[in-house]
């Protein structure tokens, strides 16, 4: 229906719905289903999204690096736009992870930005990729654009781990916080729900962006028109 | 191989040292800025020192990062120099190096500034000379890179520091941790770990970026 | 840290909001650019 080399041209839509039905069913029951957390009350339901939205951009982050290695290797087109989706959706990701971590940091901490270095690493990151976007933006030359993207993907994500373990320690010799890591038992079902409720938006995300880049690929790389046919 | 690239770099910089003069010139300039932001007191100056010194650097180093292959981008030299038998890493790693060099070279001058503008002297200066040595050489191997793509783009100027910044962070925060405490008082010597992760982080990004050159550059 | 915070539920309100509406509004363009493309490629 979109695109000829597609054999499941619905499976971006179903995938897509499957993600809202588990995002709205999780986040009921986060929001009104489990009960308060005893230290922190409320605010503890943040982590619902929180955390999934977390491990959903880092996964964006890393399909990203996966499909940068794969075209520098083979180079084939499909992979290039596949790492454009990726790269798009984690900087999407990434972005409403640190809005969300502000959002809990304020009535935590006090102030909008504690220095957490997972959160802080997150932004590096965010600027790191959307430094890759405008790369691709500025370069008009298809080939160029896919290797020089794919070689800086690979750059970028290869710091992640090195930035973390900066800035963790940075930060360790001013505070000692702990981190909003644990969830205890009876919490993991909306946190579960809403995981996959992001896994698949993402997902259904991916799919359907590297659909528009792929044809936006096929119409850059098609010979031009004939003089007659042109509009 | 290495050592004709690495020549004909060192070469190009001497010819065009009225550039580092000027460059150096930014970088003070930069400095004298810092303090105005903050105000004169004396106390805070020093604190910062290390921080303003080495923002300082990262600025001025997209302006000897983005010139040094303005003599390949002017004369189109840049296929030229690949149908040469020499291989595209030795040409990074000779520009890496003699970008490297000019950074270093540009952090030293810089030290007097430094003391002078915010009262940060120090006694060990051998251990600042080789904390701005790897932190620049931080700067250099992945910066090289990116002046290398964004040489052959229109905006080049933006695309440069947007793609390096965020990049050298873990490079920045070791390199003025580590020079805050050998300026400020190191009692329980930090300095040493700061050094290493500054030393890891150089021998990754010298690798990788090694590594990837070729498929920048290949046409 | 001891006692719950109070008026937590303005910021719980808050981070579920600017999660839907982020995500509504980046899976709108992906569908507009998307139809965008399709209707391009039908005209040519």
């Amino acid at each position: 229906m979109y695109d000829d080399n597609n054999r499941f041209p619905r499976l971006p839509w179903i995938i897509l719905g499957l993600g809202i039905v588990f995002l709205a069913i999780g986040s009921y029951i986060g929001l009104f289903v489990a009960p308060p957390e005893a230290l922190m009350g409320q605010v503890q339901r943040i982590m619902y999204v929180h955390v999934p939205t977390a491990w959903n951009a880092l996964l964006a982050m890393t399909f990203a690096f996966v499909c940068a290695v794969i075209f520098l290797f083979k180079s084939d087109w499909k992979w290039d736009a596949r790492m454009e989706a990726a790269i798009e959706v984690g900087v999407v990701l990434a972005f409403l992870l640190c809005c969300q971590g502000a959002i809990w940091a304020k009535p935590t901490w006090g102030v909008w930005w504690d220095w957490d270095p997972r959160l802080t690493t997150t932004a590096v990151l965010l600027f790191a990729f959307l430094g890759i976007l405008a790369l691709r933006k500025f370069v008009d030359d298809p080939a160029r654009r896919a290797i020089w993207s794919a070689v800086a993907t690979i750059i970028a994500y290869v710091d992640v781990p090195i930035v973390y373990y900066s800035v963790r320690w940075w930060n360790s010799l001013h505070q000692l916080q702990s981190s909003p890591s644990t969830v205890s038992r009876q919490f993991w079902l909306p946190l579960r729900m809403n995981a996959f409720g992001i896994l698949f938006l993402m997902t259904a995300f991916i799919m359907l962006r590297a659909r528009v880049a792929s044809m936006r690929l096929k119409h850059e790389l098609a010979p031009p028109p004939v003089l007659g046919e042109m509009a | 191989m290495l050592t004709a690239a690495l020549r004909k770099e060192l070469l190009l910089q001497w010819r065009s040292r009225a550039q580092f003069m000027a460059v150096f010139v930014f970088g003070a300039a930069a400095l004298l800025l810092f303090s105005f932001a903050v105000g004169p007191v004396a106390e805070l100056l020093r604190q910062f020192s290390a921080g303003f010194l080495w923002l300082g650097l990262l600025l001025s180093s997209t302006l000897t990062l983005a010139e040094s292959f303005h003599a390949e981008m002017e004369n189109r030299a840049m296929e030229g120099l690949l149908l040469l038998p020499s291989n595209p890493r030795a040409l990074y790693y000779g520009k890496a190096i003699a970008n490297w060099l000019q950074l270093t070279l540009l952090g030293i001058a810089l030290i007097p500034v430094m003391v002078v503008l915010y009262d940060a002297g120090t006694t060990r200066v051998p251990m600042l000379i080789l904390v701005i040595a790897l932190g620049t050489a931080g700067l250099s191997a992945p910066g090289t890179l990116y002046a290398a793509m964004t040489a052959q783009v229109t905006s080049k100027q933006t695309l440069l520091p947007l793609l390096l910044f965020p990049l050298i962070v873990p490079a920045l925060l070791a390199s003025v941790k580590a020079t805050s405490l050998i300026i400020l008082g190191d009692p329980m010597n930090q300095v040493r770990s700061w050094i290493v992760l500054l030393a890891s982080f150089d021998a990754i990004y010298w690798s990788l970026c090694g590594l990837l050159f070729g498929n920048v550059v290949e046409e | 840290m001891s006692g719950m915070i109070p008026g937590g539920w303005n910021y719980v309100v808050a981070a579920y909001s600017v999660t839907a509406i982020v995500l509504a509004i980046y899976g709108a363009s992906v569908i507009a650019r998307l139809r965008n493309e399709i209707t391009r490629r039908n005209h040519d």
